[in-house]
């Protein structure tokens, strides 16, 4: 298994292959979707309505959004706080992250659990706990029983740089490479664990880890959705096909705080700079803009569909008091993870 | 600094008068001793210390009357008083000082307040009329006041006492210290039956309850409620025990002139003895259950007191063996009293683990008395008659003499005890009223 | 009916399961080919298959991580950590994971987590422990204790047909200590209490290993009438049974081989505090294994550990209260 660095030219150009015109616009409509929403619960946290602590993904949508487009509606994800655009792309709605944001009833988890930490049974997604990144083995032990079964089936997870530290990781590569299992691990290396800068969290690139757990590590622009969906693809299709897994680390940046209550001293300027020319959706708009599609069209769109969401999710009733009690045990049948959405046009053309 | 405190004897109380101090300034006390005497409208009772000391004030003499609250004493706790006993000023051992009480006081409490607590009201005022507030540790009345056991009961057994409307005063206890079990009251229920809802039995060591509806007038040979209920406990207790009944005769020269130089009864006395026997024969001081025997620590001694018409009542000297000859007197005589006029609390009438009957004053000789149920004996005083007596000198040589004599009767029952035991017992009692110490 | 050892009675449960539903797989360090380090799965990899009856790597975390990543797919993950102190190495997955999963999103995490557990062996602070009471303080998690070997069947199975996490304490005293009739075949225990000896006088309550020192402790004690209780299940605690007990016997007394502060006896203490009451006839007497590492050597094992005499003379304190 090599570690190499995946070429965004190689991406481009597979992914002309790949993606028709609709996916591509269906990318830039996820990430839109990803940083309106964000923009728009950010503005609620500031009015009071968001309870708590709010943190997101701003600057890194493409790396949710084109992961999560290179998944089968079978594959099982297992999604981090920054990754917002996997739920679009998997078919959650945005009425009901909104509403996950305010606490209300209607949010995915019900108002249990805050912000991003919710995944939808039903779209085949696994909500994320706070201690990282704990789900890498969750998303390790769908892909065993996958394997197990005999299912041409993928599991993905995203985890990010500071991840890498802690034991889970090392224990899921490990189990991952031994049982040759159909992984995808997303490293999302924003620069940045909370406060802390990667030369304190590790004195090698985490991707060359991959080799010598006996899996394929490659690097990506993590601002570049094509160039994440491609690696994607390529390291699904290594997977089902028995290759076992892939640690893809995608580059990106963190562009705001480690939540709403942090001011990012520590981050120099010129860096941010440096990376808001990387907009990762000024890209795909350029890119498509290029190719003639009107993209403030897409804008207008989207623009319409969050505002109708925020409209819904705040006429939406909070939990009754009463509910706070209930379910913790399941007293039926465990009902597994369903099928999700998956948008990619690929998955129409392949045979049945 | 510890201040002693006139006590609350009752919600009504509001002063009390110093009967004896069992202490001198100077004099070392253990928590809890007796420190004083009062007296009170009320109640007559030992005040206990509220904390080990040195004794280092009193402040009120024998006679005088004082509010409740106003400080009797001040005990000196703590380092001070240890250093102060350590140091070699001779706290008890100098009678001079020791023997002018109000005189030595300041001379005393000088030297203790080294100790933190002193500091504050108790310093700084004077003697009487301490803040009530600063008192630190004056116990309960309730708690050791009177010497009354506290009888507390667990949840089930109040439940089962509700749901049944049982008097739980009425209930024998064979847990550990008398204490009332769930079998106790539940077997207590078997045993009334369904009446006990109608009509409660009088408390089952005494057959006494106050009649509010008075003897009826138009009796024409009908017995009253409570003749009628004494009647029934007597007849339960010949049922229930193994009744036996052993006699020895005492001579009493060394209790009449004991006696008279105190100006009471042979009673007292005859207690007193009774006690220091039961001590060395707990197998006396015990109640018998149904197959439950058990052995008391504490003497509660039952007194039987004749209400003339009205029958008799067993009020209880609770924890008897704490008293001296003297106390027991004043309590017997405290009790007669109240229970006369009618003033006895149902904590005096219960709890008793052996009782005396003295109907000696009318000259009758010797009797068989019936067992106060659930206990295992019950002492019989009579008259003391001077009689005609074969006496043996140091030397072995017989004489004829005069001496005041008595026979004491001990009935006692025949499932908890052999005639031995009893026999044992009256010769420990005898020996007592005689001058010795003990069998 | 057969006569089977506790040890057996687990290994035919979960032999059944294997056989009944191909959801159901075994995994753990050393389970497969070694057939675990009691010998549980002994005989099963030929069975099974090395899949099904899976070697894992040394690593506790991703063995309950993964468990609930293939229960959320569907599969029937049965855990097994080799000595129940190393769940501390996958106590986040359990606790944080596998427990809040159902309560935050409705997703059901059918995994059982064997645990061979307890003392009495010089296994020393490492292989002694009663970690049971670190996961009734973890909502979303099941707890079950058995002390028979019918029960070591009956409550595996229904610890494993269960869609919620399940500790499975077995403890390993009783492995090859314990016999009993077992009936053949798949049959599930209710996760509830079982009155071991019925009483009136006062009522022992213990789980596990426990039950039987209480057994022995109260056989034909002072011709008292004492019930034992063997709750079986910690979580779901089984309330009406405890307090239908305290009801008729009014004295009770706690046994857990535990550490003392905050273990399962402390929660039943606390509970017949709370609504019994007006049922008891004298103080909550509990019996624990005071609060320090289980150690090694026998006669300090012992010490520590709850034995007959110390139960019996609990219990024979309270009868006189």
């Amino acid at each position: 298994m090599a570690t190499d660095t995946f070429d965004p030219a190689s991406a481009d150009a597979a992914g002309e292959g790949q993606l028709t015109l609709e996916d591509r616009v269906e990318l830039l409509r996820a990430m839109l979707l990803m940083r309106g929403l964000e923009e728009r619960a950010m503005s609620l946290y500031r009015q009071g309505k968001v309870p708590g602590s709010f943190y997101d993904g701003f600057g890194q949508e493409a790396v949710s959004a084109g992961a999560a487009f290179a998944m089968a509606a079978e594959d099982r994800l297992c999604i981090l706080h920054r990754d917002l655009a996997a739920h679009l792309v998997r078919g959650v709605a945005p009425a009901r992250i909104l509403s996950q944001y305010l606490g209300r009833a209607a949010g995915v988890t019900r108002g249990r659990d805050g912000n991003v930490h919710f995944g939808d049974r039903e779209l085949g997604c696994v909500g994320m706990v706070s201690m990282l990144p704990d789900m890498i083995l969750v998303a390790t032990g769908m892909a065993m029983a996958f394997k197990l079964r005999g299912e041409a089936r993928c599991a993905l997870t995203w985890f990010g740089d500071g991840s890498t530290s802690r034991g889970d990781f090392h224990e899921a590569l490990n189990w991952a490479g031994v049982q040759r299992l159909p992984v995808v691990f997303v490293l999302e290396n924003n620069q940045y664990a909370y406060s802390t800068p990667l030369d304190k969290q590790f004195a090698v690139d985490p991707v060359e880890r991959a080799a010598v757990y006996g899996g394929a590590g490659v690097k990506v622009d993590g601002n570049d959705a094509e160039a994440m969906f491609e690696a994607v693809r390529v390291a699904r299709a290594l997977a089902v096909g028995g290759g076992g897994f892939t640690l893809i680390e995608a580059e990106t940046m963190r562009m705001h705080g480690h939540a709403a209550h942090d001011d990012m001293k520590y981050v120099p300027k010129e860096q941010l700079e440096q990376w808001r020319a990387r907009d990762p959706i000024d890209r795909q708009e350029a890119r498509l803009d290029a190719l003639g599609v009107d993209v403030e069209s897409v804008r207008g769109a989207v623009a319409a569909e969050i505002e109708a969401a925020t409209e819904e999710a705040l006429a939406g009733p909070m939990p009754d008091p009463a509910s706070a009690l209930q379910g913790v045990f399941c007293d039926g049948v465990a009902e597994p993870l369903g099928d999700g959405r998956a948008p990619w046009s690929g998955w129409q053309r392949r045979p049945a | 600094m510890v201040d002693v405190t006139m006590p609350q004897m009752g919600v009504s109380v509001a002063e009390g008068t110093i009967v004896a101090w069992h202490v001198e300034p100077g004099d070392r006390i253990a928590a809890d001793a007796t420190i004083c005497e009062i007296s009170t409208d009320k109640i007559d009772t030992e005040v206990p210390a509220p904390a080990s000391g040195v004794v280092a004030e009193i402040a009120v003499a024998v006679g005088e009357t004082v509010e409740v609250g106003v400080v009797l004493a001040r005990i000196a706790v703590g380092d001070g008083a240890d250093a102060r006993g350590g140091n070699g000023s001779a706290p008890a051992a100098g009678p001079p000082a020791a023997s002018a009480p109000a005189a030595s006081a300041p001379g005393v409490s000088a030297p203790g307040v080294s100790a933190p607590a002193a500091a504050g009201p108790a310093a700084a005022g004077p003697a009487p009329a301490g803040p009530p507030g600063e008192v630190p540790a004056a116990p309960p009345p309730a708690a050791g006041g009177n010497g009354r056991a506290r009888r507390r009961y667990s949840p089930v057994v109040q439940r089962i006492a509700a749901e049944h409307d049982i008097d739980l005063t009425q209930v024998p206890g064979t847990g550990r210290d008398g204490r009332v079990r769930k079998p106790d009251v539940l077997a207590f229920i078997e045993r009334a039956g369904s009446g006990v809802l109608e009509d409660p039995p009088l408390h089952i060591e005494s057959p006494y309850r106050p009649d509010p509806t008075a003897a009826p007038s138009d009796a024409g040979g009908t017995l009253s409620r409570t003749r009628r209920q004494i009647g029934e406990h007597m007849k339960r207790s010949l049922e229930t025990a193994a009744t036996c009944t052993t006699w020895i005769e005492a001579d009493m020269s060394h209790v009449e002139a004991a006696r008279a130089s105190l100006r009471l009864t042979a009673l007292p006395f005859v207690a007193r003895a009774t006690i220091a026997a039961l001590r060395e024969h707990p197998a006396l001081n015990a109640t018998l259950e149904g197959e439950r025997y058990t052995r008391h620590a504490d003497i509660n001694l039952g007194i039987a007191v004749s209400l003339g018409d009205d029958g008799l009542i067993v009020p209880v000297i609770h924890r008897a063996h704490e008293l001296s000859v003297e106390g027991l007197s004043a309590r017997i005589r405290d009790l007669a009293r109240r229970a006369r006029a009618r003033e006895l609390t149902p904590d005096e009438v219960r709890g008793g683990t052996f009782t005396i009957t003295n109907p000696g004053q009318y000259g009758s000789i010797m009797a068989t008395p019936i067992i106060n149920q659930p206990q295992v004996g019950i002492l019989d005083l009579e008259a003391v008659v001077k009689r005609a007596v074969v006496i043996t000198d140091a030397a072995g040589n017989d004489a004829i003499a005069v001496r005041p004599m008595t026979i004491l009767g001990l009935s006692w029952d025949h499932r908890a005890l052999d005639g031995v035991q009893s026999a044992q017992f009256l010769a420990g009692i005898k020996c007592h009223l005689e001058g010795g110490t003990g069998a | 009916m057969a006569i089977l050892t506790y040890l057996q009675a687990i290994s035919s449960a979960l032999r059944d399961e294997l056989r009944a539903d191909e959801r159901v797989l075994v995994m753990g360090e050393d389970v497969g080919t070694f057939g675990g380090a009691f010998k549980v799965t002994d005989g099963f990899v030929e069975e099974f298959g090395s899949e099904r009856v899976m070697d894992t790597p040394l690593a506790e975390s991703a063995i309950i991580g993964t468990a609930v990543g293939a229960a959320v797919v569907g599969m029937r993950p049965v855990c097994e950590m080799q000595f129940s102190d190393f769940i501390s190495c996958g106590f986040d997955q359990l606790v944080n994971v596998a427990g809040k999963m159902y309560y935050r999103q409705g997703l059901a995490v059918p995994i059982t987590v064997r645990l061979p557990s307890g003392g009495g062996f010089s296994g020393g602070p490492f292989h002694s422990q009663n970690p049971e009471a670190w996961f009734m303080h973890s909502p979303g998690i099941k707890v079950v204790a058995p002390s028979t070997a019918e029960d070591a069947k009956g409550l595996l199975h229904a610890a494993i047909r269960d869609p919620n996490p399940v500790c499975y304490m077995e403890h390993k005293h009783l492995y090859r200590r314990i016999k009993g009739e077992v009936p053949d075949g798949v049959f599930e225990t209710p996760f509830t209490a079982r009155i071991a000896r019925p009483g009136s006088d006062l009522v022992v309550i213990a789980y596990g290993a426990m039950v039987h020192i209480a057994l022995e402790a109260t056989e034909a004690l002072d011709g008292a009438a004492i019930e034992v209780l063997d709750l079986r299940s910690l979580v779901p605690l089984d309330e009406a049974a405890i307090l239908d007990s305290v009801a008729r016997c009014s004295k009770v007394v706690i046994v857990d081989e535990a550490n003392s502060t905050c273990a399962a006896g402390a929660q039943v203490a606390a509970l017949i505090a709370q609504h019994a009451f007006e049922d008891l006839d004298g103080p909550v007497v509990r019996v624990a294994s005071p609060d320090v590492p289980i150690p090694f050597s026998p006669p300090l094992e012992q010490a520590v550990l709850p034995g007959v005499d110390r139960v019996r003379e609990a219990c024979r304190e309270l009868l006189a209260y």
